[in-house]
């Protein structure tokens, strides 16, 4: 029988848009550490798909096709969402990607909530939190953390 | 089988309770944790949908996001495999989804189709073929 969701995708996948996929492709595995997996090559540098491997999860991206809709962050005002990712190591992750260059928009931190994260946006604009949990926060806790911001 | 998930789709809308709801009633996600302020905006929610997580949160000044409401296209859509995608449109289309195809059988080996929620997020439903729930059960 065939697995469902397939070996090495978890059930829900953000599927980014970008102007440039190759770019974007070795962008995201330069910077961010991602490997890359199958990629469907249009030609003329068109990506039609192509997946990313985190581990036992990935992401998916594809180049923008104006009629479909999609468009890259580059041509927008602004974005509907982020992608945020869990890493065993967030502190190295963060390391490592500023030193490639990553443009970081709010430095490592603890969270109230119980994460230690940082932001970063990417070649085109699509914005990532990474993130590892450090610490279990009861429900007390956390409403108590949030009523003090 | 839940896989251990990492990566987490993370969506902005301008009324997040109306989204959480709409959510709930049309995709069949569960809200596990919804944390709002008192003039009722949220500012973390997550939503399970048979095992996997979206999380959204209502706009804030100075965030950087938008609905896609005040946006000509989307930068990204959120793909998710389910067990049964004709059950799932089925149920997706009578609460009202605004379906943009299918689902059909995609040369890849998926069947598939696509949804608009109610502030313009696009959804992707999907399933492998010849997985448990095939798509050739057609039980109302």
């Amino acid at each position: 029988m065939v697995q469902n969701p397939p070996e090495g995708n978890q059930r829900i996948i953000p599927y980014l848009a970008y102007a440039d996929g190759p770019a974007a492709v070795e962008f995201l595995c330069r910077v961010y550490g991602f490997e890359a997996g199958t990629q469907l090559d249009m030609g003329d540098g068109v990506l039609g798909h192509a997946e990313l491997h985190l581990d036992d999860n990935v992401v998916f991206l594809a180049t923008a096709f104006d009629e479909m809709g999609l468009a890259s962050p580059q041509s927008l005002s602004a974005v509907h969402g982020q992608v945020m990712v869990y890493v065993d190591d967030v502190d190295a992750h963060y390391e490592h990607a500023r030193g490639a260059g990553a443009e970081i928009t709010e430095e490592i931190a603890d969270q109230f909530y119980g994460d230690r994260s940082y932001r970063t946006v990417d070649l085109e604009g699509h914005q990532w939190v990474f993130t590892q949990h450090i610490r279990d926060v009861t429900p007390e806790e956390m409403a108590a953390a949030a009523a003090d911001m | 089988m839940t896989e251990s998930q990492r990566v987490f789709p993370y969506l902005a809308y301008a009324d997040a309770p109306a989204a959480i709801d709409w959510l709930r009633r049309v995709f069949g996600f569960e809200p596990l944790d919804v944390q709002t302020i008192p003039d009722g905006r949220v500012v973390h929610a997550a939503l399970a949908l048979e095992g996997a997580q979206v999380m959204l949160a209502s706009l804030f000044d100075g965030g950087g996001y938008c609905s896609p409401q005040t946006l000509e296209a989307v930068p990204s859509h959120v793909l998710i495999h389910v067990e049964n995608v004709d059950a799932h449109f089925r149920q997706a289309e009578s609460a009202g989804a605004s379906i943009r195809y299918g689902p059909v059988d995609q040369p890849w080996g998926a069947r598939l189709y696509e949804a608009t929620d109610l502030e313009g997020h696009r959804w992707a439903f999907m399933q492998p073929q010849g997985s448990a729930s095939n798509s050739n059960e057609h039980t109302e």
